[in-house]
């Protein structure tokens, strides 16, 4: 078994104008994709992310806020997941439920060193 | 762990209830920032659950409120002195007092209220009752009542400029007041029902809800005892019958079908009888509404086994009973009807000769059917096609204008 990491990009909900009944929808989605990841024994963790984020540029440290402009690069949240292979993790991303928002999930397999 | 499944519309009515408590509390002159914190909330608690699957969603919702609601003040009182001073009086103790059920739904009722009050135009008051109440978005407002989402932000944003220029007031009317203001509220919410049950909107699911929607809000007056009065009751009784054949109301193309041809099995027969139990209780009174009037006559469909069996002659006198209270062309139209399936010729006669068939716009193809099947019954088969061809030239209806071909075949063979 190999860890992998589900990233999420290009989503952020507070600036999608959902209603409740689609917000209820999604909210919906994620809960049952969880469920199913935890039945299955594939999920190790994962978080949301908060909107507001921070940038520390170069060598003098300069902080930058995030463009209004850069949505379809901010990530929005991540799973750890377990999978023989990318192709299964790659599997387990199909039921991320953004991507008719013009979400995308991007596949990585944790490095290890022994 | 079992697989969690949230109650249908659990956010669209928390939002409502929410919004509903916050104005309580902090006042209508805050509604745009209250709704943008309820919005926070909901988007908070999607996040939130992707990592974290809630045992109880309604009660995480709840909750989050709460602390929203503190959050609230804390950002309101920086702005705004009034709220620092009332902000020394409120507990968090009475905060959550406003979150116990029998609070929320009192006030919710004041949304209600608020929402038709009669300084907002009705068209307004729709709109805004949606929105706020029933957690419907621009989008889905637009869509519900046909309408562009232009048009519905005009009527939101205007409707919120007269709240607050009006200084309205965040009350359930005092006794002096109570009778017409109920009056205009029972007819917001009896609009909102017709535009999901006579909508041309061919998906059901829009239709159920705004139908459901009116039915929430019927509810919330039954449970006060100020506003439970007879004609909230027979207003909530005319719904159940009208709601129990919504579903055999439109065929496979999704096309309307006239209660004529429904196929009365598939009537939802739980809901007629929540209607005839509160029929029981809304005719407990001298003076009967429009609704007591409109519920009687659903009433009487809902018990015929089929369309020739039913009670033709206590329908008109429903009729005329409704027609003496407010009258209006539809009426006199519908009392022609029931007087074709009488067969007295005469009275149909004179109930169409004063009726102006443009003023039932959409439904003026109704007239010149009903006025085809007159001259047909007195023998002047020639009219009956000239009245009949005209029906089928307005008709937009499918199933309707396929009844009308069928009409006209027979007319045709005289």
């Amino acid at each position: 078994m190999k860890d992998f990491m589900l990233i999420f990009i290009g989503v952020d909900y507070a600036e999608m104008e959902l209603s409740p009944e689609e917000i209820q929808g999604r909210a919906q989605s994620w809960m049952t994709w969880q469920e199913k990841m935890e039945k299955q024994g594939v999920l190790k963790g994962g978080n949301a992310l908060q909107s507001d984020l921070k940038r520390i540029n170069g060598p003098d440290r300069t902080i930058t806020d995030r463009a209004s402009t850069e949505i379809k690069e901010i990530i929005g949240g991540y799973y750890l997941v377990q999978a023989e292979n990318i192709e299964r993790a790659i599997g387990i991303a199909q039921d991320y439920p953004d991507y008719d928002l013009g979400g995308k999930v991007e596949v990585r397999e944790l490095m290890y060193y022994n | 762990m079992p697989e969690q499944k949230m109650i249908d519309h659990l956010f669209r009515h928390q939002y409502g209830k929410m919004v509903s408590i916050l104005i309580r509390i902090f006042g209508l002159q805050h509604l745009e920032t209250i709704e943008d914190a309820v919005q926070d909330t909901f988007i908070n608690a999607m996040k939130a659950w992707q990592s974290n699957v809630p045992e109880n969603p309604e009660a995480w919702l709840t909750k989050s409120a709460k602390n929203r609601t503190l959050d609230l003040f804390r950002k309101l009182s920086a702005e705004d002195a009034r709220i620092a001073n009332i902000e020394a009086g409120v507990t968090t103790i009475a905060i959550n007092e406003l979150f116990l059920e029998h609070e929320v739904e009192d006030s919710v009722l004041r949304m209600i209220f608020t929402a038709c009050n009669p300084v907002l135009n009705s068209k307004d008051q729709i709109a805004f009752a949606l929105r706020t109440i029933s957690g419907f978005s621009g989008k889905e407002i637009a869509s519900a009542l046909l309408l562009r989402e232009e048009t519905v932000k005009k009527r939101l944003v205007r409707a919120r400029k007269m709240i607050q220029e009006k200084h309205i007031a965040f009350e359930i009317p005092g006794e002096l007041n109570l009778a017409p203001r109920l009056d205009r509220v029972l007819k917001v919410i009896y609009l909102i029902f017709n535009e999901g049950f006579h909508s041309s909107r061919k998906d059901m699911l829009i239709r159920e809800d705004l139908c459901g929607e009116a039915m929430r809000l019927v509810k919330v007056l039954l449970n006060n005892q100020y506003t439970a009065t007879p004609a909230s009751r027979a207003l909530f009784a005319l719904f159940c019958f009208q709601a129990a054949r919504l579903r055999s109301k439109t065929n496979d193309q999704k096309e309307i079908i006239s209660l004529r041809d429904q196929d009365r099995s598939e009537w939802y027969m739980p809901l007629i009888a929540l209607g005839h139990r509160t029929m029981n209780k809304a005719v407990d009174t001298e003076t009967f509404s429009q609704y007591h009037y409109e519920a009687a006559i659903a009433a009487e469909h809902s018990q015929a086994s089929s369309y020739h069996e039913t009670n033709w002659d206590k329908i008109l006198v429903w009729y005329e009973r409704l027609n003496e209270l407010e009258q209006s062309p539809m009426n006199l139209l519908n009392m022609a009807v029931v007087q074709l399936q009488r067969k007295d010729l005469k009275a149909v006669k004179s109930l169409l000769e004063k009726i102006q068939p443009n003023l039932l716009e959409q439904r003026a193809y109704l007239y010149y059917g009903t006025f085809a099947e007159y001259a047909y019954q007195i023998g002047n088969r020639e009219e009956s096609l000239i009245y009949i061809d005209k029906a089928i030239k307005l008709v937009k209806n499918e199933a309707e204008l396929n009844y009308l071909g069928r009409q006209k075949i027979k007319y045709q063979a005289g």
